[in-house]
């Protein structure tokens, strides 16, 4: 039986679901992932929930011991075969000891993301990180009209707090900007970008309803994404978050662990909503962006953020 | 030993000799059927034969096959009944119907008060609310059997359950945003109905009770069988089984036991694994059947059920507005799946439920046979509630079979009228006489535990099409007799599972599996035919008898 003490959201373990249809490149985002986690890169414990461990395509180095439908990454990571039964799998995940850090599941194509979270609200050890719903920028057109499925495309399409539009290379022009359109006039605040073979940050796509002490991203941003980082003087929270405002709709991710005259905060951008909270440590000033290649350039950021005068 | 039975009245199903009055039985197997007359012959031929009259006051027919139910069924005897209609347990038990929700919450209150345990999870199961329209159970209702331990109240639909607070604390649940799993009353808190396997989910994380681990115990095994043995049924399904390795010997095990009283049909879960593996994994678990286990079918889901608005339904879907249902696999996989199968040769039962479900399985199974012709495959669609005569034709121009989920027109067929379907769509529900008709081998079912394993309950389903409100669905077109009807649950069976040549009629050569009734059900005729007392079954020449039954 579960405790108070137990129940407290920090305590509860994030589930990320990836939405998509059959072939939008769920598998290869976390295969992408996957190579960015683990504690003996200093990140997560990542336990990622897959319908087919083939496709997952793990390098057999990788592989440290297979068990059943589990298997155990060389970096502390564990993939778990679905099968067909979602609850049965989570039951199995979720008496793991001790819990991963983060659960990533591999939706069927077929699947409501939204009732997959719904795992998430009913056990008292889990809670809902976020909805990353992939889009085949050139299947977009056959999906959304498919007589049998384009309600269901829509809903994953509806439910997700990241939208990533895969294999641009394999759409033209004019369909990477109407579909580019149509989503962003559809979904204003959900951040949406382009993803090539799934190479994405990892903390673009995970912590997007995170509201513990961010790990402030380091690594090259190789994923044809750009990221600014820099130390903000102390200027009124709202100010920041007003700048910050002005950026969308080109900013996937935003981490600040920062200082006004009302104390240290943390400041996130994720998922399309922008938070503060209080900060216990001691804040350092260092604010990181993740966005695309259309934000502003670094000089132009470095101005935005660190004037004293209203943006 | 070789024992010649002497009935009152044997229904053969074999059309050579649709009825007699003497079975002689030998190694399990069905030695000779005929009269008085034919004694003196089958004694010179194969003599010496025991003449055996304890049911010459009896009905015989072949043992019933329910071709579409849930080892599950034999799990829920753990807990405690709390359905609307009165049940029999496997021990023999009557578990009486209960009226209303009072009548519910006193009987938990009166179990509750003679636990040794009080604070251990107190589970119950069958509960109905469709029977109670004017208001829903609550958390505060199961809060006065207790509010120091979970009490738990499983639907009959096993799609929503009730939970008291106690439960509701432990899951955190009352603050979360979603909604739709969670049922509300008016000033916005959840009432304590939990929808779907969330359900299950989150009271198997807040009481410790893995209910899915039961699910596969031998003991749940013998209840299952126990409840059959008690309506007839002699070869039961497991419609779902995803029979992880090293599962299949503790059943076999269990099911091979002479004193074992049925028959197990396992259905492997199609999309368990990957198509090439689950293929594999079928192959090997074919290579372990018995006389009495079989691993020979598989099952896809491809949508889910109409009472719980899941189900595909073509335009305009459902009556009361609701947003179609959920695909439970991509059409393109259960594509995938078919081809992989009817490729390798091996059968599969196709749940759809919707109209529009049951359009693309059928599509789906043309592709597949298109690219691996098989004359024979005999893929069946499960459920298949809402077909047109059209897709019966196209099934019949496939080879493809019907088993029909007849006990929804008594259930859930005022529903199905007023609120899922209306009344014009809801005449076809279960049709069973367009299934004949257009020439399409066919089965029905009861889903046990959805509803109660009774095939002769089933059969009275569909040769009457009585809901329990009292309405009769469709104008009699859609109806079948009662000598279609047994057949269904008997040859129709034994012919969806490719076992005709086994079992499901009595003849020379074939398993002596037989169901010992009180009365003949074609001189029963249609209104009593779910009445009728089954004084026991028996299984390979093993006689089971019922306890208290004449």
């Amino acid at each position: 039986m579960q405790t108070p003490a137990t129940n407290a959201r920090a305590q509860k373990t994030p589930l990320t679901i990836i939405s998509g249809f059959l072939g939008s490149g769920k598998t290869s985002l976390l295969n992408h992932l996957l190579t960015q986690a683990g504690p003996e890169n200093g990140g997560r414990r990542i336990t990622a929930m897959v319908n087919d461990f083939g496709a997952l395509n793990i390098d057999a180095e990788l592989i440290a011991e297979k068990h059943g439908n589990q298997i155990a990454l060389a970096n502390g990571c564990v993939c778990c075969s679905i099968g067909d039964d979602l609850m049965r799998s989570f039951i199995e995940v979720m008496q793991q000891d001790p819990l991963p850090d983060h659960i990533i599941i591999e939706a069927s194509g077929v699947a409501e993301p939204t009732r997959i979270a719904g795992f998430a609200s009913v056990d008292p050890q889990m809670r809902l990180d976020g909805i990353v719903t992939l889009v085949d920028a050139a299947a977009h057109h056959i999906h959304a009209n498919d007589p049998h499925l384009a309600d269901n495309y829509g809903k994953q399409i509806e439910a997700a707090h990241l939208l990533l539009i895969s294999k641009p290379d394999l759409a033209n022009a004019q369909q990477r900007a109407a579909l580019n359109d149509e989503l962003r006039a559809a979904y204003p605040h959900v951040p949406l970008a382009e993803v090539t073979h799934g190479k994405m940050p990892i903390d673009v796509v995970l912590g997007l309803n995170s509201d513990s002490a961010p790990a402030l991203p380091t690594d090259e941003m190789a994923h044809n994404l750009v990221q600014w980082a820099g130390h903000l003087p102390p200027l009124p929270r709202h100010k920041i978050v007003k700048r910050l405002e002005t950026l969308r709709p080109h900013v996937l991710r935003a981490k600040g662990v920062l200082r006004d005259s009302a104390g240290d905060y943390v400041l996130h951008l994720a998922g399309g909503r922008i938070s503060t909270e209080t900060y216990a440590g001691d804040a350092s000033g260092h604010f990181v962006i993740i966005g695309k290649p259309q934000m502003p350039d670094a000089a132009t950021l470095e101005k935005l953020f660190t004037q004293n005068e209203a943006a | 030993m070789s024992i010649i039975y002497q009935g009152k009245s044997i229904r053969t199903m074999n059309p050579h000799l649709p009825q007699a009055t003497h079975i002689a039985v030998r190694d399990g197997h069905i030695l000779a059927v005929g009269t008085a007359q034919d004694i003196d012959g089958w004694q010179k031929a194969w003599g010496p034969l025991e003449l055996n009259t304890d049911f010459a006051s009896r009905s015989l027919l072949p043992g019933f096959i329910e071709g579409h139910s849930h080892m599950m069924e034999g799990m829920f005897w753990d807990y405690h009944y709390v359905g609307f209609y009165d049940r029999e347990g496997p021990d023999g038990t009557v578990w009486p119907g209960l009226k209303s929700i009072d009548a519910v919450v006193d009987k938990l209150k009166e179990i509750q008060a003679t636990r040794e345990d009080k604070d251990t999870p107190l589970l119950a199961w069958g509960f109905d609310p469709i029977y109670f329209t004017d208001r829903r159970m609550n958390a505060a209702d199961l809060d006065a059997v207790s509010e120091d331990c979970a009490v738990i109240v499983l639907h009959a639909s096993l799609h929503i359950l009730n939970a008291n607070n106690f439960v509701m604390d432990a899951a955190d649940v009352k603050n979360a945003d979603n909604s739709e799993f969670i049922r509300r009353d008016e000033n916005g808190q959840p009432n304590g109905e939990f929808l779907g396997q969330l359900g299950y989910y989150m009271a198997m994380r807040t009481t410790g009770i893995n209910l899915l681990a039961i699910a596969s115990s031998p003991e749940t095994l013998v209840n299952f069988a126990n409840v059959a043995r008690q309506t007839g049924v002699t070869t039961a399904t497991d419609l779902v089984n995803p029979v992880p390795e090293g599962s299949e010997k503790p059943m076999r095990d269990a099911i091979d036991a002479d004193d074992f009283p049925m028959r197990l049909v396992v259905a492997f879960q199609g999309n368990s694994k990957e198509p090439d593996e689950a293929v594999a994994r079928m192959q090997e678990l074919q290579a372990s059947n018995s006389d009495k286990l079989r691993f020979s079918i598989v099952k896809m889901v491809a949508d889910g059920s109409i009472q719980g608005f899941s189900a595909r339904l073509k335009w305009p879907h459902y009556y009361n507005g609701a947003e179609n249902g959920l695909w439970y696999i991509e059409p393109e996989r259960l594509g995938e799946y078919l081809k992989a199968y009817t490729k390798a040769g091996i059968q599969v039962h196709v749940h759809t439920n919707g109209d529009e479900c049951t359009e693309v399985a059928l599509d789906k199974i043309e592709e597949a046979l298109r690219e691996h012709p098989w004359p024979d495959h005999r893929h069946t669609l499960q459920h298949c509630q809402m077909a047109t005569r059209a897709h019966f034709k196209r099934m019949k121009s496939l080879g493809v079979g019907v088993n029909l989920f007849s006990n929804h027109l008594y259930y859930w067929g005022d529903a199905h009228i007023n609120i899922t379907m209306g009344p014009e769509r809801a005449a076809r529900l279960d049709d069973a006489g367009g299934a004949l008709a257009e020439g399409v081998p066919l089965a029905i079912h009861s889903d046990a535990p959805v509803t109660a394993l009774a095939p002769l309950f089933t059969a009275w389903c569909a040769v009457n099409r009585l809901s329990s409100g009292g309405v009769t669905l469709g104008n009699g077109t859609q109806n079948i007799t009662v000598e279609q009807a047994l057949y269904a649950i008997t040859m129709g069976a034994a012919y969806s599972l490719k076992m005709e040549n086994e079992i499901g009629s009595l003849e020379c050569g074939k398993r002596a599996d037989i169901a010992i009734l009180a009365d003949d059900p074609v001189d029963v005729g249609a209104a009593g035919l779910k009445d009728i007392s089954v004084i026991g079954t028996m299984v390979g020449g093993i006689v089971h008898l019922n306890q208290g039954r004449d």
